[in-house]
């Protein structure tokens, strides 16, 4: 009875009453940014006097928000190709090795999913200060790919362990070498896993701001870098008009992804 | 046998111990960022807790004998403990309808969820700052429908970083919950209700018992990502209602004092991994902190 829609009686209303307003308190606040990233107000002000695309134009006429989000996407690209290759190398060993301590090595190499980022984000800031790597585009690299990784080995390791491994094997019966049969037979099948640990790392890196604060120097910062030191000085619509950018990426990437997955499936 | 590259029970005794120092050395690229750049600035952070300015337990004396430390830590827990109440408090109505309602309705609140969970953290925490904010839409509206006279303070306070919060882990309380709710057999409640148990009974007796483990493992999720938050505590939050994530960065970066650092980083190490520990014992692995 409670977990028949059709027969809650008046509670189908209140939950559906629930949800929906829950679903809009979700929602709005990111059309809201967007509408007013088009909206005249230096203010802010909603519903705005006029529309305009002046934030727009100072964003792109402004070289230092550019270089940040070059910088922004640099470094996911970076981070995302190292990423999937060590963690395709990894969860290889993970998936179909049989030594002691396995567990305890997935484990750890998880770990930096659940520790909390500014932890480590001190850590490594202390870290790097004292070999030189604090300000650099490695020093971004690196700490990304620490909390990247985890992402990536839980997406491969998921689609290997789906793998018969028979297959592969009979590719290096019919002569094929193994790494070849590995390179042409395991990795197409397992390519959907691949591609889901491609978008994680990416937008794991490119949204990444707790790191990246600590990672930064006066010339070297990405997009969120970018965002929070101007959020500290005052509200701009400009930081809107960046964050409709950065919502754009993200969408367009969760339907590539979606599609990616679609087109596997037929 | 030659084909067999990777284990298999099959090979010899030699065979498979070459094969594993085969499979182990492919986790070594991973194995070593971990250790070389997570495990040991880590623990090397900790350390200088117990050895800066002068080696003993100097630091954490004055971090648990201090008492606007001991403020922050008690509004740290305070805040997390509200923005997980609050969350299961919405989570659990709205995941009880995901789990049931029709696909075509359930479709678009996943898009939304998914969408919301995968936007950028500060664009998120930066509309709120303008939602809320004096001359912001919440307070003209509240005003305009004279609920209110004066623009009421929603930021930089309890109220403010509480909203914020909740907004970032709704998705995270939601989803789990649908799954522990989509995999209850409806005839129980059939059950309940031909054994005469009205919708009151059966929600309290019946599907709110059969919920509550993963009541309990989406709360101790929340309330642990909630302890470590920076972002948005900081820029949502103020000065006055300062979070544990917020004071261990300016005892480094403002300071410069990582005797002090490493001690708060230590304690919140030290909470969120006993509470992680404590989910791990009673629900097993579960997907912890994803995004």
């Amino acid at each position: 009875m409670l977990l028949n829609f059709d027969r809650l009686g008046a509670w189908k209303w209140i939950l559906l009453a629930i949800t929906g307003l829950t679903a809009a308190f979700l929602i709005l606040p990111i059309l809201f940014i967007a509408a007013l990233s088009f909206g005249s107000s230096q203010w802010l002000i909603f519903p705005p006097p006029s529309w305009t695309l002046r934030w727009y134009a100072d964003f792109f006429a402004d070289p230092r928000w550019l270089e940040a989000a070059w910088t922004s996407f640099r470094i996911a690209a970076i981070v995302t190709v190292l990423s999937v290759l060590i963690g395709l190398v990894a969860s290889f060993g993970l998936v179909r090795g049989r030594f002691i301590g396995k567990e305890a090595l997935r484990a750890l190499f998880l770990t930096p999913m659940i520790l909390p980022v500014v932890v480590l984000a001190v850590a490594l800031y202390a870290f790097f200060l004292r070999i030189g790597l604090n300000g650099t585009t490695t020093g971004f690299v690196i700490a990304h790919l620490v909390v990247a990784l985890p992402f990536s080995i839980l997406s491969i390791t998921n689609v290997l362990e789906g793998f018969d491994k028979s297959i592969e094997d009979a590719a290096v019966l019919c002569g094929a070498h193994p790494l070849e049969a590995k390179i042409r037979v395991t990795l197409p099948a397992i390519s959907h896993g691949l591609f889901s640990a491609a978008v994680f790392s990416f937008l794991t890196s490119w949204d990444e701001v707790v790191l990246a604060i600590f990672m930064a120097s006066p010339t070297l910062q990405t997009l969120p870098v970018k965002i929070w030191a101007t959020l500290r000085q005052d509200l701009t619509p400009v930081v809107a008009a960046a964050s409709t950018l950065l919502i754009i990426v993200t969408i367009a990437l969760m339907l590539l992804a979606a599609l990616v997955r679609k087109g596997l499936k037929s | 046998m030659a084909l067999l590259t990777d284990t298999s029970s099959s090979a010899g005794a030699v065979k498979s111990r070459v094969v594993r120092q085969y499979n182990f050395a492919q986790t070594l690229p991973a194995l070593l960022l971990i250790l070389v750049f997570f495990v040991l600035p880590v623990l090397a952070l900790l350390l200088r807790s117990v050895m800066e300015p002068e080696p003993g337990f100097g630091n954490y004396a004055e971090l648990l004998g201090t008492t606007t430390y001991l403020k922050i830590f008690l509004n740290t827990f305070i805040v997390s403990a509200l923005v997980t109440v609050v969350s299961l408090l919405i989570g659990f109505p709205v995941a009880w309808a995901l789990a049931i309602m029709p696909s075509r309705l359930s479709t678009v609140v996943f898009a939304i969820l998914i969408l919301s969970m995968w936007t950028n953290l500060l664009t998120r925490t930066y509309a709120w700052m303008v939602l809320l904010q004096r001359t912001g839409v919440i307070n003209k509206t509240l005003m305009g429908l004279g609920l209110i006279n004066e623009p009421l303070p929603l930021v930089n306070n309890l109220i403010g970083v509480t909203i914020g919060m909740t907004y970032i882990m709704l998705p995270f309380i939601i989803l789990p919950l649908y799954g522990v709710i989509r995999r209850i057999d409806p005839a129980i409640l059939q059950a309940a209700a031909l054994c005469g148990a009205t919708r009151f009974q059966a929600l309290t007796r019946i599907l709110i018992p059969l919920a509550a483990p993963g009541m309990v493992s989406g709360a101790l999720m929340v309330f642990v990502m909630s302890l470590g938050y920076f972002v948005t505590p900081a820029l949502l939050g103020g000065t006055a209602n300062m979070m544990l994530a917020e004071l261990i960065a300016q005892f480094v970066q403002s300071l410069v004092n990582w005797g002090m650092g490493g001690a708060a980083a230590l304690v919140l190490l030290v909470v969120t991994l006993t509470l992680y520990a404590i989910q791990l014992r009673l629900f097993g692995p579960a997907r912890i902190g994803e995004r």
